[in-house]
């Protein structure tokens, strides 16, 4: 349990230099989103199609892309930046979505993103400050969050073998990962122990999809030559391939959309290197769990999580940036890995800088690549469905060890209540977020009873 | 015969919950976005269900760009009212988006309305 129990810090304290590097960032993300050529959330990038051909108003879209990305703003982003000390996408990249989207004029959304910037990077330290000179002190209890994050997250390749190819193999994989865990602790005890686990079950994965995808191919064209029917394994209507007749609108919308992000590649590679940058810097988490292993200093393993996590997101921010036009914020995510490991800034620029090219150039490939791999998109469905499920048991048992360490029986009985309470009222906070909501709630409540007189806090 | 094809992250417990209603005159197939338009376009299904995390980016992205928006409604956090889903179905939207944690809540609500047409 010694390297990976809690994350190390939470500092953030910035140099000059990583204050700047923030600031300019948002202002520049603000921006893109401005011009509806990027936005972070893949929820709202559908919406941007309709925004840029002109059927529907900037506040439409604005009020769109704030409804789909305030729960993760509070919920998410900052109770994590708050825990781990290490800032992320949801916290900085949601809220320049919604600055730029709403900003009327081109020069005002950079100004507003850039002032984003500004509060994180200065009101985020005042704010860690101030609550940790609290009586009941619950950013240190929100750390907690760390070893369930960082445990939990080491199954999701076995969740989604799971769901995609059933219980035996499923099965298989989690005794393997199991094994590994075991082994990686006894043998490595510097290393993160889900790290090799992980690896091994995301290659399983990949691998059970692609031998899939060629099965059903094969099935496919025996059944084209005549010999026998294919039968569908888990009867997906349409197996592999599509009708020709039916290429046609998808690929001129993709190509269109392409085109669009090809026109502005040199906005691109700016973005790629400031977002290559901000990981290089180490300020800068891109997932649930890479934050943690950055605060801790240990960038190999942020950069194979978030290498593995990039999986179940390609598919996605590809198809989506295919159909609306927009781009994802932090591309592939391929740059968080990437920056991690480089040993200073000026190569993350240059490699943040051509990663990005790289990808805004390949997207019409990508799309038709996908378009012939239906199960590896399904894998990527699946993958996401996992991180989804292992989160939500993580953060929600690491919020109730938070609420345990800062309240004991009281603290679990208010961050749980309030938890059931959401979930009760048709889960008006999204699942994910309402754990974490809901201990820093619990600790301004704790906090609240100890100036009455009513709690005292628990020593440590 | 209507068909609801269902996409996204939590696809097949969007069928799941739907074969566990047992509309009649309804049936349901696992699916996924872009052999969803295809179908849809072909008049081979008359709904899509998808889900994720947000409830509008991974369960609509590819179809409101192919469909077009007319078609497409998100719930985003929001859990619809009877009436509200047959406004919407009187509108033309055949594709629908909502949040994975709320599958349990939104799919009966929605699969009623649709059966009730059926």
């Amino acid at each position: 349990m010694s390297s990976t129990a809690l994350a190390a810090s939470t500092g953030l304290d910035f140099s000059l230099a990583q204050q700047l590097a923030v600031i300019a960032l948002c202002a520049l993300t603000a921006f893109l989103a401005h011009l509806a050529l990027a936005v972070f959330n893949d929820g709202v990038r559908p919406f941007l199609l309709d925004f840029v051909q002109g059927r529907t108003t900037r506040s439409a879209t604005t009020a769109v892309s704030f409804g789909l990305s305030a729960g993760f703003i509070f919920g998410l982003g900052a109770p994590m930046a708050l825990a781990s000390g290490v800032l992320n996408p949801w916290l900085l990249f949601l809220p320049t979505d919604i600055l730029g989207l709403l900003a009327p004029k081109k020069w005002l959304a950079p100004l507003l993103g850039g002032a984003w910037g500004g509060v994180v990077v200065f009101g985020l330290r005042g704010a860690n400050n101030l609550a940790h000179d609290l009586p009941v002190d619950f950013l240190t209890a929100l750390q907690q969050m760390a070893t369930p994050i960082l445990f939990l997250f080491t199954l999701f390749p076995v969740l989604a073998i799971t769901k995609q190819f059933g219980k035996l193999l499923g099965g298989l994989a989690g005794v393997v990962e199991l094994a590994l865990v075991v082994l990686t602790m006894k043998v490595w005890p510097d290393v993160f122990a889900g790290a090799p686990a992980m690896a091994v079950g995301v290659l399983l994965l990949i691998g059970f999809a692609v031998a899939r995808d060629v099965r059903q191919r094969r099935a496919a064209e025996r059944a084209v030559a005549g010999m026998v029917s294919p039968t569908g394994e888990e009867a997906p209507v349409v197996t592999a391939g599509r009708p020709s007749e039916d290429v046609d609108p998808m690929a001129s919308l993709f190509g269109a959309s392409a085109a669009r992000l090809r026109r502005h590649l040199p906005l691109f590679m700016v973005l790629g290197a400031g977002i290559c940058l901000l990981s290089q810097l180490h300020v800068f988490g891109g997932g649930e769990a890479t934050s943690f292993l950055v605060a801790k200093g240990q960038y190999a393993e942020a950069a194979q999580v978030d290498l593995y996590r990039s999986l179940g997101f390609i598919p996605l921010i590809a198809t989506t940036a295919l159909a609306s036009g927009a781009y994802g914020i932090v591309g592939f995510t391929l740059v968080y890995p990437i920056g991690y490991l480089l040993p200073s800034p000026w190569p993350a620029l240059v490699c943040g800088a051509l990663v990005f090219a790289a990808e805004v150039l390949a997207l019409s490939w990508i799309g038709k690549a996908l378009g012939r791999l239906p199960s590896v998109r399904d894998s990527s469905e699946h993958l996401r469905g996992a991180i989804g499920d292992t989160l939500h048991l993580a953060i929600l048992f690491g919020s109730m060890l938070a609420a345990h360490a800062m309240g004991g029986g009281l603290g679990i009985l208010i961050a749980s209540g309030l938890y059931l309470l959401n979930e009760a009222t048709g889960r008006v906070v999204v699942r994910m977020a309402a754990a974490p909501a809901a201990v820093v709630v619990t600790g301004i409540v704790l906090n609240v009873f100890y100036w009455l007189g009513l709690f005292t806090p628990i020593k440590t | 015969m209507t068909t609801i094809l269902t996409g996204g992250v939590g696809k097949t417990e969007v069928a799941d919950a739907v074969r566990r209603l047992a509309p009649p005159g309804v049936e349901v197939a696992v699916s996924n976005d872009m052999d969803a338009v295809a179908l849809l376009r072909a008049g081979r299904a008359d709904y899509f269900l998808g889900t994720c995390q947000t409830g509008a980016g991974a369960s609509l992205g590819v179809l409101v760009g192919l469909m077009g928006a007319a078609t497409c409604h998100t719930f985003g956090r929001s859990v619809p009212s009877g009436e509200e889903i047959n406004t919407l179905l009187d509108q033309g939207k055949r594709v629908f988006g909502f949040a994975v944690d709320q599958v349990d809540v939104i799919t009966p609500a929605l699969v009623g309305a649709i059966t009730a047409r059926a």
